[in-house]
């Protein structure tokens, strides 16, 4: 059962660990910017709908996967850390300390979406009209929350094992491209669709893309559509994590292996 | 404090690990960690697990706390069942593990101390003051807000206990407390552990070192290979070894062959080897040392013998002799 006061708790604490550890600068700032630097560069003379393209595609959506690694990676950061038993042994879930250090990521994730579209606009004068910049907001927010929750379901398999990692490094590509994010779903197989349906980044990078492009809508069920679907879709991955948790705790405590690294 | 309610309650308890499952290849086979296993634990008591590497103490003690689940055998601590009601229970104990890992290296001993008390719900309140207090307890109120990384291992192992309090629990289990830490820091360690169960704590722990358990423990169970050989307090442990004599050799060397040799003597229930500088010690638990000690003599002859002696049993050797295979 998640518990507010525990996430608050996890939330906080990921804050410390972002401030107080200077690697996170480079997957949260440095990489970020260089991403969108070299987006620029290559995209700049297209100008249009092209160059957004490229800055969404590039930029934004490039640091999804910031998102979801550090999401996998909060309860592999407590196994390497030898810390994965002692919250355990608490009364606390799991899936509360994780959910907490997910908000935070979601909440990085934005700050990335801020220096992208700091660099476009002031360091390469490029104009950034988005064709509505609330409704791109709203699904930016939830397009980084649905990626932490699929983060979420990366991360419980650290529970049973150190080789998760092997997992989402193999999961983590297909996601970006079965989502559209990176290329149109429409130059996809079209026995990729179902697989695309399922995951929530796709629709939110549909509901992105309809908020920043003028007569953008690829999937015919406009913005509020696009939206409504990434929230349920969500909703079915939160629980489907929280279920994993449950059921990989259980498997750990059979096996043993809680604090193998 | 009723000091004869049973707080643990230990009946035929077995913990099998499964064989691990590789995708290439075997993983191994099954392994029997503990082997039904029963004893109970009363309200204050400090009661020790001894015995070797890979005995099954550490698994005991994660069965109780919630952390494994046992394959049969029934065990309940405050009245619950560990494996089903591992939530309600979890509020009323804590683990705490020897060892410099299991802290947030790179926040500051308070933060530790503050995220855990929201881990158990500490009253809000009450969160600030009891963070303050434990950080007293164990001497680290001056470098509470310095991080953990900074911490010597002696700080670390404070911050551990001062860990496993936050929530006041009704029963702590440590795992090898004192282990790594020197001398003066392991014995405040101790200090500690007995002014817990002076005000009711009850106290189950691990422990390699025999004199640890002989001073702390007010019983024990001496387990091998996952099977408890002995139980009851150090005073009867060591009655138990009352009538046999223990012979000390010192050579320029033993070897295990001769080690076994000597093992196979009769009246010799128990033999350790100890590699000292430069020389070695056997130290053996027989029945009647004078009758020995030219057979030992004439087993080690060509080698340099440096001393034979005679000794008195100590606790240590009635663990040796209760988890020799012979």
């Amino acid at each position: 059962m998640i518990n507010l006061r525990a996430v608050k708790a996890a939330l906080k604490q990921q804050a410390t660990h972002f401030f107080v550890d200077p690697q996170w600068v480079i997957p949260s700032i440095i990489a970020p910017f260089i991403f969108t630097t070299v987006t620029l560069f290559l995209f700049s003379h297209t100008g249009g709908d092209l160059l957004l393209y490229a800055i969404l595609g590039g930029g934004v959506l490039g640091m999804w996967g910031n998102t979801i690694q550090s999401s996998s990676w909060s309860i592999g950061y407590d196994r390497m850390n030898g810390t994965l038993e002692a919250i355990m042994v608490t009364p606390t879930s799991l899936s509360s300390v994780v959910l907490g250090r997910c908000l935070w990521n979601s909440f990085i994730g934005l700050l990335n979406a801020l220096a992208v579209f700091l660099v476009a606009q002031f360091a390469f004068g490029i104009d950034v009209t988005l064709r509505d910049p609330a409704g791109f907001i709203i699904a930016l927010v939830l397009t980084l929350i649905s990626l932490s929750v699929l983060g979420m379901v990366f991360g419980a398999f650290y529970v049973v094992t150190r080789a998760s990692s092997a997992l989402f490094q193999m999961l983590e590509f297909p996601v970006y491209v079965l989502s559209g994010a990176v290329y149109s779903l429409a130059i996809l197989p079209e026995w990729t669709r179902p697989f695309s349906y399922v995951i929530p980044a796709t629709w939110g990078a549909e509901a992105l893309k309809i908020a920043t492009f003028t007569g953008y809508d690829s999937l015919g069920i406009g913005y509020w559509g696009a939206l409504a679907i990434l929230a349920f879709t969500t909703v079915i991955f939160l629980a489907l994590s929280l279920r994993l948790f449950t059921y990989l705790e259980e498997k750990a405590k059979v096996s043993g292996t809680l604090v193998r690294y | 404090m009723n000091e004869n309610e049973i707080v643990i309650s230990v009946k035929d308890l077995v913990k099998v690990y499964p064989a691990a499952t590789h995708l290439l290849g075997d993983g191994g086979k099954e392994k029997l960690a503990v082997d039904r296993i029963s004893f109970d634990i009363h309200r204050g008591e400090i009661f020790g697990m001894l015995g070797p590497n890979g005995a099954g103490k550490t698994t005991t003690i994660k069965m109780l706390s919630t952390l494994l689940i046992p394959t049969s055998g029934t065990a309940t601590v405050l009245g619950m069942d560990p494996s089903k009601d591992s939530m309600k229970l979890r509020s009323r104990i804590n683990l705490v593990s020897g060892g410099e890992r299991g802290l947030y290296f790179r926040l500051t001993g308070r933060q530790n101390l503050d995220f855990f008390s929201d881990m158990y719900q500490v009253p809000r309140e009450k969160k600030k003051k009891r963070v303050q207090d434990l950080l007293d307890l164990v001497g680290l109120t001056d470098s509470a807000d310095i991080r953990v990384e900074n911490y010597s291992r002696g700080m670390k192992q404070r911050l551990h206990l001062a860990r496993g309090l936050v929530n006041e629990p009704e029963v702590l289990f440590l795992d090898e407390p004192t282990l790594g830490l020197d001398p003066e820091i392991a014995r405040e360690t101790r200090a500690l552990i007995k002014k817990l169960s002076r005000e009711g704590m009850t106290i189950m722990l691990t422990t390699h070192y025999m004199f640890e358990a002989d001073e702390l423990c007010d019983r024990l169970a001496i387990i091998s290979n996952g099977v408890i050989k002995g139980i009851g307090s150090p005073y009867s442990m060591k009655d138990a070894v009352r009538n046999d004599t223990i012979i000390e050799v010192e050579a320029g060397e033993i070897t295990q062959s001769q080690k076994e040799q000597m093992k196979a003597l009769p009246g010799v229930s128990a033999v350790s080897l100890e590699s000292l500088e430069g020389r070695m010690m056997a130290r053996m638990v027989v029945m009647d040392a004078a009758t020995l000690i030219p057979t030992v003599a004439s087993l080690l002859e060509g080698q340099r013998i440096i001393s034979i002696k005679v000794d008195q049993p100590t606790l240590e050797d009635a663990y040796l002799k209760m988890v020799s295979d012979k």
